[in-house]
């Protein structure tokens, strides 16, 4: 019995403990303050420019997330606000 | 004066204290109990960076949930669900019970047992087949269905908690181990149950 308590114990203290702090996708791209970033409208464009049709895009991190569909299939483009560039492509 | 013996709160009775074992789960309830444990822990800690794995996950949890939703009709006895609306009638008052340490023991699944348990099931289905749309051409970065994903998915970890307090709650009021139970499948008879 003790031996149960303690290892549910240990796992609902690892969740707790893990949760958070689980492993998260690409999120550093710029380590200019928000107040200075390109409109994440300019990411989108660029996107456009790419030849995405752009489903949707999203703050992550200090990245912007523009999900993007070209040829049928699906990515996730991260760019930086600071200056647009691209940093990282996740085909899904 | 007669001598009482104090009597805790949650003792079990007596007649409850049989040591007689028998069958309550079934071995394919034990299975898809501990497979989709596994996959919804793999699948909690995997998201965005272990994409391949996540999946994976996520499309066993969408094979074993609609097996347990059969078995839940033609399994053994503990392994069928109650009716919906009978849990949730007899629920508040089984709740109230608990929180004043007078719950009586089900040899099977409790009232909140059985109410966790097809909550977590619906949510599954619900954080399961909202993963899944995500990587559809048709539902790619559509709004609705990421936020959908994403409280399914903590509504689900959050019951997962509540459900892991809740067996360690009864196993310690009821003096047995139910984890084991559900490893082995086996508890004892006692005289309340059903």
């Amino acid at each position: 019995m003790k031996a149960l308590i303690s290892a549910l114990a240990v796992v609902s203290l690892g969740l707790l403990v893990a949760g958070p702090a689980r492993a998260d996708g690409y999120k550093t791209c710029t380590k200019l303050e928000k107040a200075s970033w390109k409109p994440a409208s300019e990411a989108e464009a660029k996107a456009k420019a790419a030849g995405y049709e752009v489903r949707r895009t999203k703050i992550e991190g200090s990245c912007y997330e523009v999900y993007g569909v070209k040829e049928g299939k699906l990515f996730e483009l991260f760019y930086s606000p600071e200056d647009l560039s691209l940093k990282h492509t996740i085909a899904k | 004066m007669t001598a009482t013996v104090p009597q805790p709160r949650d003792s079990v009775p007596a007649a409850a204290r049989s040591t007689a074992l028998v069958p309550v789960w079934d071995l394919p309830l034990r299975l898809l109990h501990w497979a989709t444990a596994l996959c919804v822990l793999v699948a909690w800690f995997t998201p965005n960076t272990y994409d391949t794995t996540h999946r994976s996950a996520g499309y066993a949890v969408l094979v074993l949930v609609p097996v347990r939703l059969v078995w839940g009709f033609i399994g053994t006895r503990h392994s069928r669900f109650r009716n919906p609306l009978r849990v949730c009638r007899v629920l508040p008052r089984y709740l109230l019970d608990m929180a004043r340490g007078r719950s009586r023991r089900y040899l099977g699944l409790n009232p909140a047992g059985s109410a966790i348990s097809m909550a977590m099931l619906v949510l599954l289905v619900i954080s399961g087949v909202s993963g899944w749309m995500q990587v559809t051409l048709r539902f790619f970065g559509v709004a609705w269905v990421q936020d959908t994903h994403t409280y399914a998915s903590d509504a689900v970890m959050v019951l997962v908690l509540v459900h892991v307090v809740g067996v360690l709650l009864m196993s310690i009021r009821q003096r047995e181990n139910l984890v084991r139970a559900m490893i082995t499948g086996w508890k004892r008879s006692g005289a309340a149950g059903r």
